[in-house]
């Protein structure tokens, strides 16, 4: 058990992974690892990548937040329909994200305080945050919204996208938060033993809400750029997204059953998951291979994290 | 390693050669896109689509859709083939202000899109390959149940999608009318919508019946209303009684077509929806298919009418006992 001595060895396979995964691509077909090709398939990954942060965070804890894609869209309605009401874009945008926000405070209001399992919390607000945006706008579609707007999800600054910059903001942030704050080291105590935690004195109720609510307004800001990018606002966006996020979590190494984790590998995940789906695509063309492809990935990750690490639990 | 290089050079000999083939010039790439794929009724259609290209012998066929019918997946795969570099992107829309987008900056890279099938805004495309306007389709409905009845007389109902659902509320507005100068001694009665939900349709059937104990005809004017009114129908021992009629795949309907309580199943012929849609797209590549046409040279399936800026398919089937066999999807 001595390879356990090394810490990152999940990273470190799964980069090697991801690497001769760009390798063989580059060796079939140059242009998919062409600057071009990579910055203009990776608007398909903000998303994604945005839920995937603070999910780490809640998975961290032994909690899970299925949730996120239905707030997501019940964030997107709210914003066209501040829109559509006459708001400036932007504060449509921002009222998305304070209603993911909210959406996402109710979460963590139900986790902590009524002390309702995560998974059953969030599997009823998956349904009911869908519901509700599907009720206010009725099933209709939003869009038109100015270019000044949709700079958010198309632009680019120095060549890469907005909606990335934002992204590796966010999980820098939350990297650094998570492995040098004593908040976010007491996240990985929660997830150990959440009742030795909350006698040892952790604020675990104030944190838990915290988290939640800091998912719910990822979801929010996801949705913005969703929208900004498609330039459509729809109940049914996102429909299906937390599972994929959920993917990269425990695919970037994080342990579903709380105390381990890390950003670092989370952002390899999302990678993972990414430059896979879009090479299956780019190379074979048949999108039934993506699913596939995607599960042999996470089953393979899961193998690869017994034979590196010790089993904790 | 000795394997892995033999694998390398070969790989890269079959993407030089691929590179080589593009620069002949006459060939091109037409990427096909469904709402969704792995469905009866678009596999039929890329069937009609390969034989098209397999008859061009210069187009390079891509048939891809999501498998979900996530509007979002389609909009990255038309990115995609935009970033490849495809010729054509046909498009069936499963969301047309979602995908709008990606194929106006498809266009703006020089792509050719069209759309086929459903038709999305008419600034995210240059044609659109239609199979029948609204009009022929609602006629060809109330024609089939006239002809079903033998003597056009009597109460007929409509099962509908939605109330709001756009194609539907064209081909109900296209029976009104047709009924109206055609066929002035049917009556319709009731236009019911079943929320593109087979046990709703299954339950409006019978309580159409119900409320109209001497009805001899049920329009079932989806893919979903059509299968569910005929169901009711046969189990409340009717059929033959109230006829049942509308739009559907012919495997959908095989069943009720045998055992009498459907007489017609109208529908066009999604094959050869295929077959036109590539032969456009390779018309447009050549630049021979301009704006301002008014027919189509379609290949195999002769000239096709060209009312602004769709192209028609303009061929109607009515599936019956004797011929509903010879179609499978």
């Amino acid at each position: 058990m001595k390879l356990g001595a090394y810490r990152y060895w999940h990273e470190t396979v799964l980069a090697a992974l991801i690497a001769a995964l760009m390798i063989g691509a580059a060796v079939v077909d140059p242009r998919f690892v062409s600057w071009k090709t990579q910055i203009a398939l990776s608007s398909h990954v903000w998303e994604l990548a945005l839920l995937a942060v603070p999910m780490t965070a809640i998975i961290i804890t032994a909690g899970i937040d299925l949730s996120v894609g239905s707030a997501m869209a019940l964030s997107a309605v709210v914003l066209g329909l501040a829109y559509q009401a006459g708001a400036n874009a932007w504060l449509a945008a921002a009222c998305g994200i304070v209603a993911g926000a909210l959406c996402g405070t109710f979460n963590g209001l139900a986790v902590a305080w009524l002390r309702v399992h995560p998974l059953i919390v969030t599997l009823a607000t998956l349904a009911a945050f869908r519901g509700v945006a599907e009720g206010i706008s009725l099933g209709r579609p939003i869009s038109g919204f100015p270019a000044s707007f949709t700079v958010l999800g198309l632009g680019t600054i120095a060549g890469v996208p907005i909606a990335g910059v934002i992204v590796a903001l966010i999980a820098t942030a939350a990297g650094l938060a998570l492995a040098r704050t004593p908040s976010g080291l007491s996240l990985y105590a929660i997830g150990h033993n959440p009742a030795a935690s909350r006698f040892s004195g952790l604020p675990v109720a104030r944190l838990t809400v915290a988290l939640y609510a800091l998912s719910g307004t990822c979801a929010g800001l996801a949705a913005a750029i969703y929208v900004a990018r498609r330039n459509t606002a729809k109940a049914d966006l996102g429909t299906g997204l937390e599972l994929d996020v959920i993917t990269a979590v425990v695919l970037g190494g994080t342990s579903i059953f709380g105390g381990s984790g890390r950003i670092i590998g989370t952002v390899l995940g999302v990678l993972a998951i990414h430059e896979t789906r879009e090479f299956v695509g780019w190379h074979w063309e048949h999108e039934e291979l993506n699913a596939i492809v995607v599960g042999v990935l996470l089953i393979a990750a899961v193998l690869l994290n017994r034979l590196f690490t010790r089993p904790t639990r | 390693m000795r394997h892995l290089a033999v694998i390398l050079a070969v790989l890269t000999l079959a993407a030089s050669a691929a590179a080589v083939a593009a620069e002949a010039g006459a060939q091109i790439t037409v990427a096909l896109l469904p709402k969704k794929k792995g469905v009866a009724y678009f596999t039929s259609c890329a069937a009609g689509a390969e034989q098209a290209a397999k008859e061009l012998g210069n187009v390079t066929l891509i048939y891809d859709g999501p498998t979900d019918g996530s509007p979002e997946k389609a909009a990255a795969l038309i990115e995609k083939w935009t970033l490849k570099g495809v010729d054509v992107i046909a498009v069936s829309p499963n969301d047309p202000e979602v995908l709008a987008p990606a194929m106006q900056a498809a266009m703006a890279k020089g792509v050719k899109v069209i759309t086929w099938d459903a038709d999305g805004a008419a600034s995210s495309r240059s044609f659109f390959v239609n199979q029948a306007t609204g009009t022929q389709i609602g006629e060809a409905m109330v024609d089939a149940m006239a002809k079903d009845l033998g003597t056009p007389a009597g109460k007929v109902a409509i099962v509908t999608a939605t109330l709001t659902a756009a194609n539907q509320n064209a081909w109900i507005a296209a029976m009104k009318a047709h009924l109206a100068s055609a066929y002035p001694k049917m009556e319709l009665v009731a236009i019911k919508p079943c929320n593109e939900d087979q046990k709703v349709a299954f339950q409006v059937a019978q309580d159409l019946m119900k409320a109209y104990p001497d009805l001899v005809g049920i329009f079932g004017i989806s893919s979903v209303a059509f299968p569910g009114a005929a169901e009711a129908v046969k189990q409340a021992g009717r059929s033959g009684q109230v006829l049942v009629t509308g739009l559907a795949t012919p495997n959908a309907m095989k069943g009720y077509v045998k055992d009498g309580t459907v007489k017609s199943v109208v529908l066009w012929n999604t094959r050869d929806l295929g077959y036109l849609t590539v032969r456009v797209a390779r018309a447009l590549a050549d630049g021979v298919l301009i704006p301002g046409a008014t027919s189509f040279a379609a290949g195999s399936l002769g000239s096709k009418p060209v009312a602004g800026d769709a192209i028609l398919l303009n061929n109607l089937l009515v599936f019956t006992k004797a011929n509903i066999d010879q179609f499978d999807f």
